[in-house]
């Protein structure tokens, strides 16, 4: 339960959340969906329930995707996930960015040439980026609801459900 | 600074930087629309806020 005091009321801590702040809770939301929009969903679930787990964060680790799991990713494979390195259930392309994600998440810093070359070569340097930038997305927005302690925000598959036009250009 | 990856151009932005624009075309235009927002909401002092954004560069040794 989020420790926030004066929100409005609302079924939800996120949707009391979103009532104060309608507006950055709206573009919060657009974000997180066009990291899913641009990113391999079953890429970016793996990294998500990873981050979740180094964080702490359990809504997170409860939660599945549907977007990946119309893509296959089921639980046996979820199952090994903490034992991503050896496990037989993840590829080389799937290793590459979990390594790179949990490098990443404990220190930016730390991230070589070496970990980006490796999903470079499975993503291309166009895939590279925009899973960097995908991963970035999921921590920030986990972290954020850890710190304002709302255990209950929607998933993408919620956001996307109830968002509006994608958010346009503005020069 | 050398990009790590493979650009589709040799094209830099105001800063310098490759610009990568155009590599998460969403992500990029929804980051901005929430800029935007948080730009908009004023409810941090000036002040506050770039204390937490140079503190936060230098954490990250973001030299930009």
């Amino acid at each position: 339960m989020t420790w926030l005091t004066g929100l409005p009321e609302a079924e939800s801590d996120w949707d009391r959340l979103a009532a104060l702040s309608p507006d950055a809770v709206g573009a919060l939301s657009d974000v997180v969906v066009a990291a899913w929009d641009d990113t391999d969903p079953l890429l970016l679930e793996l990294a998500r329930l990873r981050i979740a787990t180094l964080l702490g964060h359990r809504g997170e680790q409860a939660r599945r995707s549907e977007r990946a799991r119309v893509m296959g990713l089921g639980e046996e494979k979820l199952a090994e996930l903490a034992a991503w390195p050896t496990s037989p259930q993840f590829d080389a392309r799937e290793r590459a960015c979990l390594a790179l994600t949990e490098q990443f998440v404990v220190d930016a810093n730390g991230v070589t040439d070496e970990l980006v070359a490796d999903v470079t070569e499975h993503l291309g340097g166009v895939g590279c980026y925009a899973f960097v930038e995908a991963v970035s997305v999921v921590e920030t927005f986990q972290r954020a609801c850890l710190v304002l302690g709302i255990d209950d925000a929607p998933g993408v598959d919620e956001l996307a459900a109830g968002r509006g036009p994608a958010p346009e250009e503005v020069t | 600074m050398k990009p790590r990856i493979p650009l589709p151009s040799d094209a830099v932005n105001e800063l310098g930087l490759a610009d990568t624009s155009g590599l998460a075309p969403r992500i990029a235009v929804a980051r901005q629309q929430l800029r935007r927002t948080a730009f908009r909401m004023r409810s941090v002092d000036p002040v506050t806020t770039e204390l937490v954004r140079i503190r936060n560069a230098r954490f990250q040794q973001c030299v930009f």
